[in-house]
């Protein structure tokens, strides 16, 4: 999983690369407009070690964003299946405020919290809460009514029995859609870092563009994409494990 | 002990056409019945009224016979267990007797430390029943809980259920009329609802074990039965 993760990275950002590559040399385009390939290995050299811990600032703040979100999403996921008002509620405020493009609200969370750690935190677990809720309270507001049957027939469905029923059958579904929501978490980041942030890779991203480095964005880019192609790799493996634990 | 409908009405929304107009049907006895009908005539749409899983808009369901279980083939174990883990977890302590005799009977006694999933749907089927079997009720509908169960062992069963529990009542769905006919006391033939009554009557063979049917006499109470249907 994290071989074939990491294998298709490389494999498109290489074909990415020889495409902007192409381009320079059939257009005749400077390094200034593309960078050509040497001057792309010298800034890597300079920079990569800088940018990789950058990177890895920014997957924390990610993974933590995004792991807030996993919390608050299942509990809302939980209270909000039921057909009771206040789950009617949650699932109608879910959808409509998932329609809203929440990026759009980044720069008043800056404005409230400035640039610091807490508005990196803040957007990347809202980007990626939305889509996540949606998913819990779909599954966990659909009965599995083959099992859940006897147990309703016995009496001994209790809230916890129900969410574990839930949960257990639909573990495939629910360890793609965590694993698919650390994309979100990362972007919801790099977009808070790329805003107004002061540390990151997306802050790096953003002076680059500045000065108009193409080559640096370029290396930005390369280590954004092995860091969350290692990052949604260990979750699968993760996922694939609580799966098997539970199933063997 | 009995289970009365009186004058059920019963449509499913969006159907053109009523499940059930005035049906009316009683058991009042504990023993082995039957509910018997051809396919689409609403025997377990009347066993879901029955449990109250679902409401019908019109017409009382009377029971003086609590708990009500339904069982039906459908239904499935979770599999982040063994079978007999789970079956020990929802056995009330004063039946754990009973889950021994009740999985040999079911030919099970082998497979305990399966999971679900790994079982053959006539195993899954009698796993389930087992379940039922060894909870707390007074009435127990099962419903074509023995599909893909060999005929030898569905007769063992069905004659050991009967032995077993005298004192309860069993309301058994199937399509089989010659099983229906030789086990079941009161065999209530379902009709579509365009035929009134909606519900008859026919009394089955209601054999226990050592007993062996006439032959004539079972002809004539399948016959009885396939006529009323």
């Amino acid at each position: 999983m994290l071989h074939n993760r990491i294998f298709q990275f490389l494999l498109i950002y290489t074909l990415g690369l020889l495409l902007l590559l192409a381009v320079k040399y059939i257009f005749g385009l400077s390094d200034y407009v593309i960078p050509g390939f040497w001057l792309l290995w010298r800034t890597a050299g300079d920079v990569s070690v800088r940018y990789a811990v950058d990177g890895v600032n920014t997957l924390s703040v990610a993974i933590i964003g995004q792991m807030a979100s996993i919390l608050l999403a299942f509990f809302i996921g939980i209270v909000g299946r039921q057909a009771t008002w206040l789950g009617t509620i949650v699932k109608v405020a879910a959808y409509n405020v998932q329609a809203y493009p929440i990026v759009a609200i980044a720069p008043i969370i800056f404005i409230l919290l400035g640039d610091g750690f807490l508005s990196r935190l803040f957007i990347a677990a809202m980007i990626c809460y939305f889509p996540l809720l949606l998913s819990v309270v779909g599954i966990m507001s659909e009965p599995v009514t083959d099992i859940e049957h006897f147990y309703q027939q016995t009496g001994r469905m209790r809230w916890q029995l129900e969410v574990k029923i839930r949960a257990f059958e639909n573990l495939s579904k629910l360890t793609t859609v965590i694993a698919g929501s650390s994309t979100l978490a990362l972007a919801g980041t790099i977009v808070a870092e790329f805003i107004a942030a002061n540390a990151g890779i997306g802050y790096n991203i953003r002076i680059a563009l500045y000065q108009s480095d193409l080559a640096k964005i370029l290396v930005a880019l390369f280590m954004i994409g092995i860091t969350l192609s290692i990052y949604q790799g260990l979750l699968e493996i993760l996922g694939h494990s609580v799966r098997k634990a539970w199933t063997s | 002990m009995q289970v009365k409908c009186r004058n059920i009405a019963f449509r499913y929304p969006g159907a053109e056409k009523a499940l059930f107009k005035e049906l009316n049907l009683e058991f009042i006895r504990p023993g082995l019945h039957a509910l018997f009908g051809t396919s689409g005539v609403g025997k377990s749409s009347l066993a879901r009224i029955i449990s109250g899983a679902v409401d019908a808009p019109a017409g009382v369901v009377a029971d003086d016979a609590q708990p009500l279980l339904y069982a039906h083939n459908l239904e499935r174990l979770p599999d982040w267990s063994a079978i007999g883990d789970q079956l020990s977890r929802v056995t009330p302590p004063h039946n754990r007797d009973k889950i021994e005799r009740l999985l040999d009977l079911c030919g099970l006694n082998g497979h305990t430390g399966q999971r679900f999933s790994r079982l053959s749907l006539g195993q899954q089927n009698r796993i389930n029943l087992v379940r039922y079997l060894v909870q707390d009720f007074q009435v127990l509908i099962f419903d074509e809980c023995l599909a893909n169960v060999d005929e030898l062992r569905r007769r063992n069963i069905l004659l050991h259920i009967k032995a077993m529990y005298p004192e309860k009542m069993f309301i058994y769905i199937s399509h089989h009329v010659i099983e229906v006919a030789t086990y079941c006391r009161d065999v209530w033939v379902l009709r579509d609802s365009s035929k009134l009554p909606q519900a008859v009557l026919t009394q089955g063979l209601d054999l226990f074990p050592d007993q062996q049917p006439a032959s004539t006499r079972l002809h004539q109470v399948m016959l009885e039965i396939m006529n009323a249907a």
